[in-house]
């Protein structure tokens, strides 16, 4: 299984442990807040103690970090609270300094978290991706784009949009006495860690400073509402669309139905175009031409989740060329 | 883009793996039995949002609002209410 759903937890409930993974140096602290048993993929709360040092280096995943209080300095540099990173696998970044202590947000999106000492990049980094942006300094709160739209008093800041999957990484605020009376769920997995402030959703009560989920897709929450302000983090594996609705009680399979039949009805063609690919309920992955190479469509769907059969009920994997027949053939 | 570069997977690894995978077990048994706690507060927030929505609106978009029929109202199915999946 990929991550469970995880809600609601708050880090504050338990102590950091030490980082003892091969390769971190001393003086790192941990809070586990979700991993991927799958692949190792994780998010955590991470302490650098007072004087930590960390030698020039990369990991081999993806790497996000968000500074929450305390700084981290290079030669040339300081990384002050509000201070956004997105390392592309392989970027190696210069020695990192923590004087006075840091406490951060750490998130591996496709592996176990790692860390070799290096002072070049590897040859498969790609450091054009590299994204390093001080969220709180230079950038304004804009409304939410996405339609429909949360309530007004829910103001968000861009920091990582992933142009293929549209998977976003954002900080997040809700004015006092936000409210919104609707019950949300999304197709894609959304995440989020609380900074500061306490707000209240429907489903799971009050999540405070220090309070954090993941949400698989297609799961309710809301009713939403927020009495003195909310600082957040979140983050999205795919596009974000809130399918708004009040029923209490549905599913998350209903929830999913639900979601599909809409789309019939914003894209009938298109939906009637993928569906019928094959003739039978095939996982048909539609070639994009903007990444020819994105591998096998078939298995690609299949790591989506998309089963398909031949309408008989059964789950075939493969279609695998029928096993010869030993011994000579009988001549007709 | 490059997901991930290549690399083997010590056994030092595998197993912090492993134990974190534990724990994370052990949290999510404990996020459902408090929630499961949760559930009596929890169907008086879901009437209050029933009688809103009727009242003041159901939220449709932004704020734009709509006041929902009593006839539109959802009715508790008999299966058990979770909300964590």
């Amino acid at each position: 299984m990929a991550r469970p759903h995880i809600e609601p937890f708050v880090d504050r409930d338990v102590p950091f442990k030490k980082m003892t993974l091969p390769g971190f140096p001393k003086g790192m602290h941990y809070k586990m807040l979700s991993l991927d048993t799958d692949t190792g993929a994780c998010s955590m709360t991470v302490m650098y103690e007072n004087g930590y040092r960390q030698p020039p280096g990369m990991s081999y995943a993806d790497m996000e970090l968000f500074i929450m209080s305390g700084y981290l300095e290079t030669d040339e540099k300081r990384y002050t609270p509000g201070t956004y990173f997105w390392v592309p696998p392989g970027v190696h970044l210069p020695e990192l300094r923590a004087p006075r202590g840091c406490v951060a947000l750490m998130f591996y999106n496709y592996a176990e978290p790692s860390f070799v000492e290096s002072d070049s990049d590897h040859p498969l980094a790609e450091r054009d991706n590299l994204t390093i942006v001080n969220s709180y300094e230079d950038m304004h709160w804009t409304s939410t784009n996405f339609f429909p739209a949360t309530a007004s008093g829910c103001l968000v800041k861009v920091l990582r949009f992933d142009q293929r999957t549209q998977a976003f990484t954002f900080l997040y605020c809700m004015t006092p006495n936000f409210w919104q009376d609707n019950i949300s769920y999304h197709d894609c997995a959304e995440e989020a860690y609380h900074i500061w402030g306490t707000s209240w959703m429907m489903q799971f009560g009050n999540l405070p400073t220090g309070g954090y989920f993941w949400r698989p897709p297609y799961i309710n929450h809301g009713a939403f509402a927020c009495k003195l302000g909310t600082l957040a983090l979140g983050r999205t594996d795919s596009q974000l669309y809130n399918h708004f609705h009040f029923n209490p009680w549905s599913t998350p399979e209903e929830n999913r139905e639900r979601a599909a039949s809409r789309i019939l009805s914003w894209k009938p063609e298109l939906y009637r175009w993928i569906e019928q690919q094959g003739g039978h309920n095939h996982p048909h992955v539609p070639n994009d031409f903007e990444y020819p190479d994105q591998g096998d469509p078939h298995a690609i769907a299949h790591a989506h989740g998309v089963p398909h059969d031949h309408g008989d009920g059964h789950h075939h994997h493969e279609h695998e060329e029928k096993p010869k027949r030993r011994g000579r053939r009988r001549k007709r | 883009m490059v997901k991930v570069i290549e690399h083997k997977v010590s056994r030092e690894v595998k197993a912090w793996l492993k134990k974190e995978a534990v724990e994370q077990k052990a949290r999510y048994k404990k996020i459902v039995a408090d929630q499961e706690a949760l559930s009596p507060k929890r169907d008086k927030w879901v009437a209050e949002f029933l009688e809103r929505i009727q009242t003041r609106g159901f939220n449709v978009h932004a704020d734009m609002l709509r006041k929902i029929p009593a006839s539109e109202i959802p009715k508790k199915p008999r299966r058990k209410f979770k909300v964590v999946f």
